[in-house]
């Protein structure tokens, strides 16, 4: 595995859409005058005629796709997260959530890191929190552009509408070409022992990972999960970890209400599992400008941090 | 196999209509509940549609080749609920639990639940960018299908309606007739008092945006065949049917009179409201 290259998340979206949509006649495009932004200029070139242009409105970008989907196409709407999951909030909770329609949405910005210097008005922390209150909206937060991917070619033979939350085009790649993406089921990305479960969700696992290697080195072993399904969420693989671990912290570029560690919270309380959880992530405040792996250290997510937050959490089970 | 009546004609439409008003007020009065005015001013594009025009088959509900239809004045929809039952989509039977726990007939439509319910709708503003949806996947499959919308005035006052007409017309998608039931009123008061909606001004929008208009009195069947019609005849640009209407129309005690945007007739005012439609 190489931590240091670099690759786009957003292309790999669109590239595998591509790709569905040369096998698949139904597989469509819905841009929100986002196909630059989404990386999509090559599916705009090569199926024109399966690529239908909204301009920049977001709320009939999904309606459209809706329309569409009632008709039996495969519509995927990608632009920018907070658009989708704000502007058309309403459109997609009753166009698509409650009318089970299999529109699949891909957005972009996820986190300060996805919106980085953009600032908070395109960075998204507010999506998943969204999301998983709407019945029947599945929800991926791919780890790294191969997974995306892979989990593109998944949402795609899911019959509901889903969404997956992709980021600004510059994301560590941090799984190996071969490792496989399973829908709804957690993915241990290292294990270098059970004193702490860390579970976190896109390219903050980057700073995770580095963090267990660090905590190796000072003998403290840890479990990083990739826990990119956040809906439906495997909670019996979080339960299962939660059981050997003697504490919980998760990791996300998100509020931290509502989103991976609220789920996470949810899972523990409901098992009864009597264990701590630590959450990191934006501790309910909007983000700022700035480069993407700066903002990740600035909100408390950095390698050092997340490192120290372990210790801590251990040593206060000592105390 | 189907309904589609290409000739459907006037005397046999206005029976239709009569008997759809009826079962609007008297599902209305036994669930204590819903919008009679709304449903009774779109009464005859619902019938000269559903029952002089459009392609569906109440055996095949989901059969890929039908005709369209979008309520996107959802709150209308005890009538559109009595023209499928009418048609033999659902049983008449199921009519008297509208609105009530365990009946499929929600107080907004959806699909799925309902059959011949092509779209969940409700939310005001959603049926054109929904039914562009629809008219492109239509085009896209080489299906020579249409896409019928019926928007309330005040719900043009829905942002969402603006992106629809513009990303209508921008596609070309002349496979989609919409209408618009312009009655005046809208839930607060008359359109124009709430939101200034002029009723010339709004063709002229529309024909902006580069939509072909026509102006029709929305109760004569002679002008809602020929709009469709009309409409039909488009090669590149979508059709606003602007149908004249009354606000209770049928009804002498409900026309015009928009305490019935939402109200609920009693024993005697049902009794009172069936023999107008009978004698009319």
């Amino acid at each position: 595995m190489n931590t240091k290259t670099i690759a786009s998340t957003r292309e790999a979206a669109a590239d595998a859409i591509l790709e569905a949509a040369l096998k698949d006649p139904k597989v469509v495009f819905v841009s929100a005058d986002s196909v630059k932004a989404a990386r999509a200029t090559k599916f705009a070139a090569t199926l024109p005629d399966r690529l239908f242009e909204m301009g920049i409105a977001e709320q009939t970008a999904v309606a459209f796709a809706a329309g569409m989907a009632s008709c039996g196409y495969k519509p995927f709407v990608m632009t920018y997260a907070n658009f989708i999951t704000m502007r058309a909030c309403e459109q997609v909770r009753n166009y698509t959530g409650y009318t089970h329609l299999g529109v699949k949405l891909i957005g972009l910005n996820g986190g300060v890191h996805g919106g980085e210097r953009e600032g908070v008005t395109h960075q998204s922390i507010e999506d998943l929190a969204i999301l998983r209150a709407i019945p029947g909206m599945e929800i991926v937060v791919p780890a790294d552009p191969g997974q995306t991917r892979k989990a593109t070619f998944a949402m795609l033979d899911r019959p509901g509408p889903g969404y997956i939350r992709v980021g600004c085009g510059r994301e560590p790649v941090l799984c190996a070409e071969d490792e496989p993406f399973v829908f709804d089921k957690l993915h241990v990305m290292r294990k270098t022992g059970s004193d702490a479960v860390v579970f976190a969700i896109g390219p903050v696992l980057r700073n995770v990972l580095e963090a267990a290697e660090r905590l190796e080195r000072e003998g403290i072993g840890i479990t990083v999960v990739d826990l990119h399904t956040l809906k439906p969420l495997d909670s019996d693989g979080v339960k299962d970890l939660i059981a050997t671990a003697k504490t919980v912290i998760t990791v996300e570029d998100h509020n931290i209400i509502g989103g991976l560690g609220s789920a996470v919270a949810e899972v523990m309380a409901e098992s009864g599992s009597g264990k701590r959880l630590t959450r990191l992530g934006l501790q309910d405040v909007f983000g700022v400008s700035g480069e993407g792996n700066a903002l990740l250290d600035h909100f408390g997510m950095s390698a050092e941090t997340i490192a120290e937050t372990v210790k801590r959490a251990l040593a206060s089970l000592d105390s | 196999m189907n309904t589609y009546d290409p000739k459907g004609n006037v005397a046999r439409l206005k029976g239709i209509s009569a008997e759809l008003r009826k079962s609007t007020l008297t599902l209305i009065h036994q669930a204590g509940d819903g919008h009679p005015g709304p449903a009774l001013s779109i009464a005859d594009l619902v019938t000269a549609l559903y029952f002089g025009e459009m392609r569906v088959d109440p055996n095949n509900p989901k059969w890929e080749d039908r005709d369209r239809f979008l309520l996107s004045k959802g709150h209308a929809c005890t009538v559109l609920y009595a023209a499928l039952a009418k048609l033999g989509f659902f049983s008449e039977d199921l009519l008297k639990g509208f609105r009530s726990l365990g009946s499929i007939l929600q107080g907004h439509p959806v699909m799925d639940k309902i059959p011949g319910v092509d779209m969940t709708t409700g939310t005001l503003g959603h049926g054109l960018s929904v039914g562009a949806g629809m008219a492109a996947a239509g085009r896209l499959g080489k299906k020579d299908y249409r896409v019928y919308v019926i928007l309330g005035d005040g719900e043009i006052n829905e942002g969402i309606v603006w992106e629809g007409a513009q990303v209508t017309a921008n596609l070309r998608l002349s496979n989609l007739t919409a209408f618009l039931d312009l009655n005046g009123f809208q839930s607060g008061g008359t359109t124009n008092e709430v939101s200034g909606i002029d009723r010339i001004a709004v063709a002229e929008k529309f024909r902006a945006f580069g939509w072909n208009t026509i102006d029709i009195d929305g109760h004569d069947y002679d002008q809602i065949l020929a709009s469709i019609a009309a409409a039909k005849r488009e090669t590149d640009r979508p059709t606003l049917v602007v149908a004249h209407t009354i606000k209770g129309k049928g009804v002498p005690f409900m026309e015009n009179n928009n305490a019935w945007h939402k109200g609920v007739p009693t024993k005697d005012q049902l009794a009172e409201a069936i023999k107008a439609l009978e004698a009319a």
